[in-house]
């Protein structure tokens, strides 16, 4: 329990509603997802209950935020402030920590049509800024943490990319400017707009401090608080008075596909044609996206249900399936879209390919268009078994995705053997293309039960070994790594770059109280 | 089921929040994307159907005890299985479920349900309702104009709400079976609650004598069909009796109903009713009114942790709930223009009023019902329209509160003013 005077002067900056020391209401948050794998790495008995805070508080605007994180200074609490919160990255670590809820702080501050930017606080949703982007004919890049998570906390915290990204990049390198009270409670403001009150730009005038604010990885919410971020916004390919429109009941939704778009799932025999092409794809601009899964992966993508992904798998599509890519060419006019459907063609037959959707192997219906764009495919995964996480994260060239995927496979099936994950003969992997060049994105979700300690332990060894393989087969660092020693771990090949980030991590936060959590512990002074 | 059959879905909850929105396909603006009026109220994670389902694992796992503050966590929710539609787009977990098993828990524990509660259950146990109005008055609404059977085989179920608080249904209900020339008899001030306010609240024990005795009440007077105008009733009856006590009563909601006798054009909708209205779809006579079927097989492990249930599981997710019916209707009455609100159906908003939540916290209740009464206004539509008199109780609480230009009718007054029969 927090001491009374200091529960009070929380109290006093939130109101007696927006606080709670209830240890039900505790447990909410100390529940996470992935606590089971993370408690299985130390050793512990795998579970999901992680760390206590001693209290949750609400605050409603960056003042309150800023006057909490003074208390916090004051009595020495730590704090870690989060949005959704999925993941044991958004828990706190320190017993004395107390978690700051950003929920009532959801506003779209502006949407600045001619130089397309927003300007977001944290508890806005994906879902919600692409619903009121679309009318402006634009869209934002919206992490594959699915449409009910913050673009606030993937673009200032994380490395984020998504099923759009090989035409909005990642969330990492959309930023443009933000509000950030320092863990010491100051406010710093990042970007032209303490310049000039515009967004526009996260650089400058002067040097810029993006690097220090989340660098590659992002500092997961171990180095203050954001308030306010101005993100980059896209065109929406569609016209302006196409609106988001279903129909029907659940599960079986209708989507108004706009008129200029289509999808494709090419497919390769063998990954060096599947990189060839994916490479062509991705230098010609052809499409919004370009992900690769593996077959039984497919199979989710496309169907509604558990069984009918099963079914699917079972009725053959494996058979016709091997290194294929997903994609969908969204263009703005006719001319556009065929010339883009054309060039799709050509490529996939200068390598060899076939389009499963043309040959009715796998059928996307409206509705998974639709569910593409939101960036909700990804949660499909979850259909298997309530469950999965990713391995490495690879974010290097196309050529070392397909690397990782074949190195990997080996190690997969290993643990598939023994039973503790799901079965996907070692071929589970997303890749998608970012920044149409020849960079990509790899991860291998994989499935496992969280209600089996075998499958738990099974899994977190499966991690450690993917982590070590990372290092020993050279694959390039991970966008996900958690915590010091996982830091440690990379950085110890990799020019001891975590000093560094323990370097800012102390000048920035001189008491220590920003809770480190997933990021790291400062660096004491000498 | 227990809360301790539950504690590996309860264990399998990744605490995504998909549980706070409407299924995310549907979201169509930022003002209308949640689903769950508990976590737009009061905020804390614990109040969100997934946060319900932590906070009810700490306790089965012996984390946590029922402070109060966790007793109003457990029933400051409508019990409306919104959660449960968004959760199940991509995870087989049963929110709703498990917040219904906790409150069971904690009447258990001697530590449920609230004192407003218990306070309704003594006078459901003492004058058949929970408003503690004399049972003699029940069937006050009725008036000569009104033709009944007393050997009919179908009951008119009147329900507490519409007998004692929105006559203007149960008039307007009798009216048009007349006009239909439906027999049907009453149970006059024999008519017992139908039990909904105490199952909500988790008192199972007091819940399930009540349905017994109703069933018994039911069997000796050979009813064989039901009507219901209160979707709280049609879900107690239709979808909660058949889980605990067996019966072949044919049940059957008023909008379901009507829209038999103008299919089978047993009544004429004439007259013009001229306005432009939305619809509210009622929790338990949309995406709660699925009835819960048998499922017997073996849980099959297909791939590796992966399992399929053999034969497979029936769905109940919210789709076959009573939609279509009341806009079959709506539509058909001339002079009536119906407009959609951005929630609907499956995804439809709460009106705030259930689960206990309109007598233990009507705070919470009537600001439930302002934000879904802002939607209806947003349609642009002058009137709201709905088929449940809670529903509707609340609702006319709201548009008082917020002095609304908007009008509230059931569905039921609509069509008699259609055929008829009424202003």
């Amino acid at each position: 329990m927090l001491e009374k005077n200091v529960y009070e002067s929380f109290m006093k900056i939130v109101g007696e509603r927006n606080i709670s020391q209830d240890p039900a209401v505790m447990d909410s948050y100390a529940f996470q997802w992935c606590n089971e794998i993370e408690s299985a790495q130390r050793g512990d008995e795998p579970q999901r209950f992680g760390v206590r805070p001693l209290a949750v508080v609400l605050p409603a605007s960056t003042e309150e935020v800023q006057s909490i994180v003074k208390a916090c200074n004051e009595h020495k609490v730590t704090f870690k402030a989060f949005c959704t919160g999925m993941g044991p990255w958004a828990g706190v670590s320190d017993p004395r920590a107390i978690q700051i809820d950003l929920r009532r702080m959801n506003r779209i501050i502006e949407i600045d049509e001619k130089n397309m930017y927003a300007v977001i606080e944290p508890y806005v949703i994906n879902a919600e800024l692409q619903s009121e982007l679309f009318p402006y004919g634009l869209m934002h890049h919206a992490q594959g943490a699915g449409p009910q998570t913050s673009p606030l906390a993937s673009h200032t915290s994380f490395v984020g990319p998504g099923f759009t990204s090989p035409y909005t990049g990642f969330s990492g390198r959309n930023v443009l400017g933000v509000e950030w009270v320092l863990p010491d409670g100051e406010i710093l403001r990042l970007g032209s707009f303490d310049h000039n009150g515009k967004w526009f730009t996260g650089d400058g005038p002067g040097i810029s401090l993006r690097g220090v604010m989340r660098g590659w990885l992002g500092a997961y919410g171990g180095l203050g608080v954001f308030t306010k971020a101005a993100i980059r916004l896209f065109s929406w390919p569609a016209p302006k008075d196409w609106k988001w429109k279903t129909s029907g009941t659940i599960p079986e939704y209708n989507w108004d596909i706009p008129p200029f778009w289509k999808m494709f799932v090419l497919n390769f025999e063998e990954w060096e044609e599947y990189k060839a092409a994916m490479y062509e794809l991705s230098d010609r601009e052809v499409t919004m996206v370009a992900t690769t899964s593996a077959p039984e992966g497919l199979a989710a993508l496309f169907t509604n249900t558990k069984q009918e992904a099963i079914e699917t798998i079972f009725a053959g599509l494996l058979a016709k399936t091997r290194n294929y890519i997903v994609m969908l060419v969204a263009a703005h006019t006719r001319r556009e879209f065929e010339f883009r459907t054309k060039l799709v063609r050509l490529i996939m037959e200068k390598y060899g390919g076939n389009d499963l959707i043309e040959e009715g192997v796998t059928v996307p219906k409206p509705m998974h268009y639709g569910e593409t764009v939101r960036n909700m495919l990804g949660g499909h995964a979850f259909r298997f078994s309530n469950c999965f996480q990713s391995t490495h994260g690879g974010m290097d060239t196309i050529a070392m995705a397909v690397r990782l995927a074949q190195l990997n496979q080996t190690v997969k099936q290993k643990y598939i053997d023994k039973g503790v994950i799901g079965d996907d003969r070692g071929l589970g992997v997303w890749i998608t293309s970012y920044e149409s060049g020849h960079m990509a994105h790899m991860e291998t979700p994989t499935v496992y039960d969280p209600t089996s300690v075998e499958s738990c332990l099974g899994y977190a060894a499966y991690q450690d070994e993917c982590n070590q393989m990372d290092l020993d087969e050279a694959l390039g660092m991970p966008f996900f790594i958690v915590g010091d020693d996982v830091h440690n771990f990379y950085a110890e090949r990799t020019m001891h770059y975590a000093d560094w980030i323990r370097k800012i991590k102390a000048a920035f936060d001189p008491n220590g109280v920003s809770d480190p959590s997933h990021y790291v512990k400062g660096d004491r002074k000498k | 089921m227990t809360l301790g059959e539950f504690e590996d879905m309860m264990d399998s909850c990744v605490r995504c929040s998909k549980c706070k929105f409407i299924p995310q396909l549907v979201i169509q603006s930022k003002r209308f994307s949640s689903i769950c009026p508990s976590i737009d109220y009061y905020n804390f994670h614990a109040y969100s159907g997934g946060g319900r389902m932590i906070t009810a694992n700490a306790y089965h796992k012996g984390r946590v005890e029922l402070t109060p503050e966790m007793l109003d966590v457990i029933y400051r929710c409508t019990n409306c299985g919104g959660c449960e539609v968004s959760c199940k787009w991509v995870y087989e977990l049963e929110p709703n479920e498990a917040i219904h098993e906790i409150r069971v828990a904690a009447v258990e524990a001697g530590a449920g349900p609230m004192p407003k509660h218990k306070k309704y259950i003594e006078l459901v146990e003492r004058n058949k309702n929970p408003y503690g109005e004399d049972p003699e008055k029940r069937p006050a609404w009725l008036t000569d104009e009104i033709t009944t059977n007393e050997s009919s085989s179908t009951l008119y179920f009147v329900g507490c709400t519409a007998s004692y608080r929105r006559e203007e249904i149960a008039f307007a209900t009798a009216k048009i079976l007349n006009s239909a020339g439906e027999d049907f008899r009453l149970m006059g001030s024999d008519e017992m609650c139908c039990g909904s306010p105490v199952y909500r609240v988790g008192d199972q024990k007091k819940a399930l004598e009540i349905m017994q005795a109703n069933i018994e009440q039911f069997k000796e007077t050979g009813i064989e069909k039901i009507i219901t105008s209160c979707s709280g009733c049609y879900n107690m009856l239709k979808v909660e009796y058949p889980r605990f006590v067996k019966h072949d009563i044919e049940v059957i909601h008023t909008s379901q109903l009507i829209e038999g006798f103008l299919n089978e054009g047993k009544i004429k909708l004439n007259e013009m009713v001229p306005m432009k209205v939305t619809y509210h779809d009622p929790c338990h006579l949309g995406r709660m009114a699925e009835p819960y079927e048998k499922w017997e097989g073996e849980k099959i492990e297909v791939l590796s942790q992966v399992f399929i249930y053999d034969p497979p599981k029936p769905d109940r997710r919210g789709a076959n709930g009573v939609y279509d019916a009341p806009r079959n209707v709506l539509k058909q009455i001339p002079g009536v223009e119906l407009v959609e609100m951005e929630r609907i159906r499956e995804y439809s908003y709460c009106c705030g009023a259930g689960g206990g939540c309109k007598s233990a916290y009507p705070d919470f209740a009537l600001w439930a019902a302002n934000e879904r009464l802002e939607e209806a206004e947003s349609t642009g539509a002058s009137t709201l329209v709905s088929a449940c008199p809670f529903c509707g109780t609340n609702f006319r609480d709201g548009i008082e509160s917020r002095e609304s230009s908007m009008k509230y009718f059931d569905l039921t007054e609509l069509v008699l003013r259609s055929i008829g029969g009424g202003k």
